[in-house]
């Protein structure tokens, strides 16, 4: 009897546990599991070009999926095919990705053509983004080319391309009597000197032209387009681009043999041998002669602002964001994915853990951990990529020729021009005279309006 | 059932059987061939709505080729590049079945030894040609340094860049040519110039009078393969110079492949692509009627 009554009460007290589970299970089932699991069964597509960033980030992902119990898959191609294929896939409207990079050269030509979503729907929405995400966080420089006319912003930046200059031979230098120069003047003339002491070229460079000699036409007082964005008409052929040009012609002549078609691969790694002295280019690339274990010349090496031309002192700079296509068929679970990958947290363990210092977000350039891992000999890198990257925000944003939907069209023709001029088959003006009439065919073949 | 009953039966099989491959065929090179064309006559950019389907100026793409100078000077690089590797490969491809036309262990392997490069994928045949052509890792470089000889950047000359390019792709397809020779070498009876010897014919007669009549037609049919196949060597412009420097090595398949994916003018490479498709038609039907006529003729 006293089993029985026992038995009796434990199976009373169990029923009142299960009903009173059920009533709460019953009352609040959706919450809870939507706290815990907020996105459970959603495939987020996203896609982007091979960079260290994602190969990083690709580390950290399973923790990701775990907090939102979404899957990501995040395909990854190489630079050319990435932008063929995001291009394809964002202007015939399809919805295949969740998230994309927004490459910087096309960020323009996808914010101007409406095929991303306007990210200050997310970011103005309390319950989407906390205040701590801090938006104005980024770089403004860095967030220049994905905001449209209005202002509203398409994407935020991961990847920050500060043009700095390094210079791995600081001891021929010395012996020479030369110091680091500060113009276009003393870089030709540096360049000059050194050029063939002890076997080592006074500069290297790579074929991407397009990317290495504006800051030289710029330097002097020219420019790609009039005035970009709104008037794109092009300017290949005034006085001070024509001058732009032959400087850097000039300057290759200091460059090891077959410089025109080098690709950043072998002028950085001309540079980490001490074979070439001189490497202007994004701090990523140039940056290693001081921090990477394959530099010969750590000793020797200094990483600095590159020189100013007689006009202007404007470094090229770059970024590259990510974004939301318009047609995402989850937009609200890619936004969750971009917060986190852009996150001050993550941001802060890829500069601790991996020593990836190219991001954009000031508060983390600024901490006293990436001050301290990436100041070396004495230099702050981070300052001077900071200082760099934040210049196309300052004033007039010079950087804006390169964001244009018209570029790629005028940036293919002012290559093929420079080659020209650098191989010697036609005299500068000459060349660019043919360029601006070529530039403005192309434009007008490609329904611009000039 | 009568002979002709027995003739319908079997075209009518014939047309049952050919029809699945047929639809096929139809599907993966007919119908991608008509888009392109279709593609040619329109303005279609791939940031512009609506313009993949704009036929308000069917022809202005073609109208716009022949005022293009980028356009003119690829057929020109094209002409030349094909030109200089087709006749190389033909030469030195015959040259070298001369040479290796006899039985021996050694000279088999030899042949297959040259039988490599033909068979690398052209990204391979394009990474080892930029080894040997990049100046601070070649091993030419180093000899030439050893020798106190100056060698300048072959692939960014202006004077040696199309060389360079002509030198590559010889190399790579020298094989074919080779191999296509050969068989026909081995087809030639002992008989004629045995014959040749014993009226007194020299090494060089028996080549001229004897040899070359016989291989002249295959001579003829791997130039004609190769000069429609020099017109793909893509992989070596892309890797090896860009088509530069300038516009030197810009052939016309590069050219279209820098409008479609660099600058996104699909319409106007489209035209561009329709255009080199006609010619590479042209020549091909020409170099058939050649053979034909000339068949017709012995």
């Amino acid at each position: 009897m006293k089993n029985a009554s026992r038995a009796s009460s434990i199976t009373r007290r169990k029923l009142l546990k299960a009903s009173a589970a059920g009533a709460a299970l019953a009352a609040f089932p959706a919450p809870l599991i939507a706290q815990t699991k907020p996105f459970a069964g959603v495939t987020l597509h996203g896609a982007s070009f091979q960079h260290r960033f994602f190969t990083l980030l690709q580390k950290y992902i399973p923790e990701f999926e775990d907090q939102t119990g979404m899957k990501v898959d995040l395909q990854l191609s190489a630079f050319p095919v990435y932008n063929q294929q995001a291009n394809l896939e964002l202007s015939s409207g399809g919805s295949a990705y969740d998230f994309v990079n927004v490459t910087f050269i096309l960020a323009a030509r996808w914010v101007a053509a409406g095929l991303l979503a306007n990210l200050d729907e997310f970011t103005g929405d309390a319950n989407l983004t906390p205040a701590e995400w801090n938006p104005k966080d980024f770089v403004d420089g860095a967030q220049v080319p994905y905001r449209d006319a209005k202002g509203a912003t398409y994407g935020y930046s991961w990847e920050g391309g500060a043009m700095l200059m390094g210079l791995s031979r600081m001891d021929l230098m010395e012996k020479k009597g030369l110091k680091i120069p500060k113009t276009f003047a003393e870089l030709q003339q540096v360049c000059a000197e050194i050029n063939g002491t002890d076997g080592v070229a006074g500069i290297t460079s790579f074929q991407l032209h397009h990317w290495n000699l504006p800051p030289y036409i710029q330097g002097f007082g020219g420019n790609i387009f009039r005035n970009p964005p709104g008037d794109i008409m092009p300017t290949l052929n005034t006085p001070e681009t024509i001058q732009g040009i032959e400087f850097y012609a000039n300057l290759l002549k200091s460059a090891p043999k077959g410089v025109l078609t080098y690709t950043e691969d072998q002028a950085r790694q001309s540079l980490l041998t001490g074979r070439s002295n001189i490497f202007i280019h994004s701090s990523s690339w140039v940056t290693p002669i001081l921090l990477s274990d394959e530099s010969k010349v750590k000793e020797t090496s200094r990483v600095v602002r590159s020189p100013a031309g007689p006009v202007h002192d404007y470094p090229a700079s770059n970024s590259q964001g990510l974004g939301i296509p318009r047609n995402a068929k989850n937009k609200k679970a890619a936004w969750e994915f971009i917060k986190w990958a852009l996150s001050p947290d993550i941001s802060m363990r890829l500069v601790k853990e991996h020593g990836h210092s190219s991001i954009c977000r000031r508060s983390i350039i600024t901490s006293e951990a990436y001050r301290k891992l990436n100041t070396v000999n004495g230099q702050d890198l981070g300052a001077l990529y900071l200082d760099v990257l934040e210049l196309p925000a300052k004033g007039q944003n010079y950087m804006a020729y390169r964001t244009v939907k018209e570029f790629p069209i005028v940036g293919d023709v002012l290559n093929k021009a420079f080659e020209q001029v650098a191989t010697g088959q036609l005299p500068a003006k000459d060349a660019m005279n043919a360029a601006q009439d070529q530039a403005i065919a192309a434009l007008r073949r490609a329904g611009t309006q000039l | 059932m009568s002979e002709s009953g027995i003739d319908a039966e079997r075209r009518s099989f014939n047309v049952w059987a050919l029809t699945p491959s047929l639809i096929v065929l139809f599907a993966v090179a007919v119908l991608p061939a008509i888009y392109l064309v279709v593609t040619s006559l329109t303005p279609f950019q791939l940031t512009t709505p609506g313009s993949a389907t704009d036929f308000s100026s069917p022809l202005r793409n073609y109208g716009l080729l022949p005022g293009d100078p980028r356009f003119v000077n690829s057929l020109l690089v094209q002409a030349k590049l094909s030109f200089w590797s087709v006749l190389f490969q033909v030469l030195i491809g015959m040259g070298l079945a001369l040479l290796l036309n006899v039985p021996s262990r050694f000279v088999e392997f030899a042949r297959t030894f040259f039988l490599i490069p033909m068979v690398l994928p052209p990204i391979v045949v394009a990474v080892i040609w930029k080894l040997i052509y990049t100046p601070d890792i070649s091993p030419l470089y180093y000899v030439a340094q050893a020798l106190n000889f100056t060698m300048p950047a072959l692939t960014s000359s202006v004077d040696f860049a199309l060389t360079a390019i002509v030198i590559a792709d010889t190399w790579e397809w020298l094989p074919f040519t080779f191999l296509m020779v050969l068989a026909a070498l081995q087809t030639i009876p002992d008989e004629y110039s045995e014959a040749a010897l014993v009226d007194g014919a020299n090494k060089l007669q028996i080549f001229w009078y004897v040899t070359l009549p016989f291989i002249t037609p295959i001579l003829v049919i791997s130039g004609m393969f190769r000069l429609i196949d020099s017109v793909k060597a893509f992989p070596l412009i892309f890797l090896l110079t860009s088509g530069g420097p300038g516009t030197v090595t810009e052939v016309t398949n590069y050219y279209a492949y820098l409008l479609a994916f660099d600058t996104n003018e699909i319409g106007y490479s489209s035209a561009v692509t329709v255009v080199m498709l006609l010619l590479v038609c042209g020549i091909s039907l020409g170099l058939v009627w050649t053979g034909r006529r000339r068949e017709a003729l012995a």
